[in-house]
């Protein structure tokens, strides 16, 4: 029998337990294993303050509260606690209270959300947008009330879980093809031609810090009659000239079909959305049931959003700061002659390699020393790529990144040489 | 259990997670992919598979398995460690 160690969650998936309210029986032999379970204190670890770049943690190490510099929250241009967002919230709070208390399409739409919806339509330069009320929940909606049985959707294999779940849902038949590579994407498609067919790409990838190879990808979808989805969760405000994401970046905003945000990260709320075509939206009211069976959006959150959207794109002053601060950490780390793989964006993978002992080992080191960078372990990533991911900020202070790359270099330089 | 019984077993579950194949159609030399599986069929595949065999090998030593014959021997080598 192989090592607890050599098992992951990727394992557990199939439960033959006869009793149903339980997990599968191996999976709660492997749970208790102390060294799974030395892994596992990393989850839930909770957070005592808003999730700046400055922030305190209850460490599951050892119960202590600890003041830690964070480079984990995706909270990239610090708009979460922007004070004229939480304005906007606390005056939205005030009139509207907490609760849409209803679906949209019968009693949850409030003027707030309509706003919202066009001002995020005009800045992807789309005809309607739909919001939703997670951003897993935007992939999932959007997918599964767009495409059907027969269909074909065509994913990265490095795709979202959100995409894959809502392609799974749509009953279209899923496709994957290599990361970023167009002729796989071609060769694929070519099984498929008679076929409606979906191409989802992401602006970021989520675990690499990569861009989509947008011209080469789109001018095979065009090929194949394929329409265009993209996930820019990981670059809506921070990529293009007016940061309205990777499609922008590349010129290219006219060819995409759909294009899908979410709240959650760069906006520092809750939530997603897709821009598109006036009559898909409309045809996704009826279809999209993540949007037509779930209650909209709380409206204090709503209410700092549309402030988030407007202070992140009055000027270029977040984003500048984002990426003067990407760029002097990321030569920093450089330097150190640290493996960070294709990073081109915020999102910084710092690559291990293959031992999870030594994962565990330098996350639990550095967060003593007070720099809370979480693990990503297998099956999130390869299992001979386990890293740590860093996102970048635009409020860390030159002060901040410094101490974390005295400790990087402490930690993981120190006992690599 | 022979090799032979096990390429049967993952057959069956092939044809079982797989549209418009028939058992007979599959050639063990070549990889699932061949007959249209994405990478979550195969995991169910393999999931299936082991689970009637009653074996089980952590994933990530079945990352580098090319075809269904070397499935097949990483099975063979599970089974007869009991
Ligand atoms: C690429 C991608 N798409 C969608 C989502 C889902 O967004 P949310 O976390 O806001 O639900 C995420 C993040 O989790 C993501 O990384």
């Amino acid at each position: 029998m192989p090592d607890a160690t050599d098992f992951s969650l990727a394992d557990f998936h199939l439960n033959d337990n006869p009793n149903v309210l339980e997990p599968p029986a191996d999976y709660l032999e492997w749970i208790s294993d102390p060294d799974v379970r030395q892994a596992f204190t990393f989850f839930e670890q909770q957070l005592l303050t808003a999730p700046r770049t400055r922030s305190e943690i209850l460490s599951n190490l050892d119960r202590e509260r600890r003041p830690i510099i964070n480079l984990t929250s995706y909270n990239y241009l610090g708009l979460s606690t922007h004070p004229e967002v939480l304005q906007a919230a606390r005056e939205t709070l005030d009139r509207y209270g907490l609760s849409a208390s209803g679906a949209p399409l019968v009693s949850g739409t409030f003027d707030l959300h309509v706003e919202l919806a066009r001002r995020l339509a005009e800045f992807k330069q789309k005809d309607d947008c739909l919001l939703f009320s997670s951003g897993y929940g935007g992939n999932l909606g959007a997918l599964q009330g767009m495409m059907r049985k027969g269909d074909v959707i065509a994913m990265d294999e490095r795709s979202h879980k959100s995409v894959i779940d809502g392609a799974t849902l749509s009953g279209a038949r899923k496709v994957f093809f290599a990361h970023n590579d167009p002729e796989d994407l071609a060769a694929q498609l070519e099984k498929h031609r008679d076929r409606r067919i979906l191409v989802v790409l992401e602006g970021v990838y989520s675990m690499d810090g990569d861009l989509c190879r947008l011209p080469e990808l789109a001018d095979v979808a065009d090929e194949y009659g394929a329409g265009i989805y993209i996930d820019e969760a990981h670059s809506t405000l921070m990529f293009g000239e007016n940061g309205r994401g990777v499609a922008e970046h590349f010129g290219m905003e006219d060819r995409i079909g759909v294009s899908y945000g979410t709240l959650s990260k760069s906006f520092g709320g809750v939530g997603g959305f897709i821009c598109a075509n006036a009559r898909l939206i409309n045809y996704l009211k009826g279809y999209s049931s993540a949007w037509n069976f779930s209650c909209s959006p709380s409206p204090p959150v709503v209410g700092g959003l549309i402030k988030a959207l407007e202070v992140a794109t009055r000027d270029s002053t977040l984003r500048d700061r984002l990426w003067t601060n990407t760029e002097y950490f990321r030569s920093r780390l450089d330097s150190m002659g640290l493996d960070t793989g294709d990073c081109e964006s915020q999102v910084i993978p710092l690559i291990i390699g293959p031992s999870g002992e030594k994962l565990f080992r330098y996350a639990t080191a550095m967060q003593k020393r007070g720099l809370f960078l979480q693990p990503i372990d297998y099956p999130a990533v390869p299992a001979h790529r386990r890293r740590f991911r860093i996102s970048m900020s635009s409020q860390l202070e030159e002060e901040d990144m410094d101490r974390a790359l005295n400790i990087i270099e402490d930690v993981i330089v120190r006992d690599r040489d | 259990m022979t090799k032979e019984e096990v390429i049967e077993v993952i057959k069956r579950n092939i044809v079982e997670n797989l549209d418009d194949v028939e058992a007979d159609s599959i050639d063990a030399t070549k990889s699932m992919k061949e007959y249209g599986a994405n990478s979550l069929d195969m995991i169910e595949v393999v999931s299936t598979s082991m689970r009637e065999l009653n074996i089980k090998i952590p994933r990530s030593e079945l990352a580098e398995l090319g075809n269904i014959d070397e499935l097949a021997d990483k099975f063979m080598e599970y089974i007869n460690k009991g």
